[in-house]
């Protein structure tokens, strides 16, 4: 199993909060070592891994993780509670998942 | 064609183009197994096309427990107008009652709406969610500048999707404007929410919903006490778009 991790550098230069954040939840959780590798977004350049990643996978936010394994389709979560429980079996409060999706989607709120 | 096959990117290209009828043509002669998200307000014009398309379609709506009366009675008279069943979504008891016990009733009014919301409408969402192939929502671009500006008509919905599986997204009012959906509502009869007479625009549970002015964004008329916020974990879509 390969995965692959996609952060984001801003437009104006800075790195993605929610990024840090969750490379930080992931270090002092021990995940951060299960990542093989880590692709940087730039906003500023096209042809940043990341972007041509994002591109190709028709991802539109991040952080996401790609997950490949040999034989099967490979899977891409953009709910990082969503990657932790289903990939590195971590247990997760139901709340913080579904509050996390309303932040990643904050569309979702006016249904 | 199953879900499987379907390529979103070349689909949002040619689909782009289309109404909403011939989008909701699409979704529903494709899946099967597909659902509409109906909240009980102007979102009525996607029962009123899919109906006209397939008089067995499968609508739900999330009752998150705080709707105004008129909604709920609006919901059971869509039912009757149209003879459908609408699959009415209730949150987890248990976590309702935790946070009301631990925040009080009205926990929004001092933090934000989003755990509300989570708890009362995204946990029901995601729950049907899990038991389609495909849903159908009535979001608009212009609802929203901050977070629907981007909204395609077709999309790969990861935040909802089953493990390993797929779940496809389609938002045929995307392209239209509030006009052109209470043109189309005037224009066909629908039935409509009795509360967009009286000054609301957008309408979701009663504590955090109110009745808008004359110029005045129909985003201001939800969860006014909170500041707009940007969408922050957005890859810039033109970037995304102009991809070489």
């Amino acid at each position: 199993m390969k995965i692959t991790m996609v952060k984001k550098i801003l437009a104006d230069g800075s790195p993605c909060k929610k990024c840090g954040e969750v490379e930080q939840k992931m270090l002092e959780a021990g995940h951060f070592d299960r990542i093989d590798e880590v692709l940087i977004a730039d906003e500023r350049d096209l042809a940043s891994p990341g972007m041509l990643l994002a591109g190709e996978l028709a991802v539109d936010r991040a952080p996401f993780f790609l997950v490949e394994e040999a034989g099967k389709p490979p899977l891409v979560y953009t709910v990082y509670l969503k990657f932790v429980k289903e990939i590195l079996n971590q247990a997760t409060e139901e709340k913080d998942e579904l509050k996390e999706i309303l932040d990643n989607n904050p569309d979702l709120d006016f249904l | 064609m199953t879900a499987q096959l379907l390529d979103v990117i070349d689909l949002e290209t040619r689909l782009q183009s289309q109404s909403p009828q011939e989008i909701l043509g699409f979704a529903l002669e494709q899946f099967d197994n597909i659902g509409i998200s109906f909240s009980g307000a102007e979102d009525v014009v996607l029962v009123d096309m899919a109906w006209k398309i397939n008089k067995d379609i499968k609508v739900f709506s999330l009752d998150t427990g705080r709707l105004h009366a008129e909604t709920y009675q609006y919901i059971d008279r869509v039912r009757d107008h149209y003879g459908i069943q609408i699959d009415v979504l209730f949150p987890d008891t248990e976590q309702v009652q935790t946070l009301v016990r631990e925040k009080g009733l009205f926990s929004f009014y001092k933090d934000d709406h989003k755990e509300c919301c989570g708890i009362r409408k995204i946990g029901p969402l995601r729950k049907k969610l899990l038991t389609l192939d495909a849903w159908i929502t009535g979001q608009r671009r212009d609802q929203s500048p901050g977070t629907r500006a981007a909204i395609p008509v077709i999309q790969d919905d990861r935040a909802f999707a089953r493990s390993g599986d797929k779940l496809t997204k389609f938002n045929p009012l995307a392209n239209w404007t509030s006009a052109q959906v209470w043109h189309y509502i005037r224009s066909n009869n629908v039935p409509y929410n009795p509360l967009h007479d009286r000054g609301f625009i957008s309408i979701g549970c009663e504590p955090c919903t109110r009745p808008v002015g004359p110029g005045q964004h129909e985003r201001e008329g939800r969860w006014w006490w909170e500041e707009a916020t940007m969408k922050e974990c957005g890859l810039h879509a033109v970037n995304l778009n102009d991809k070489p």
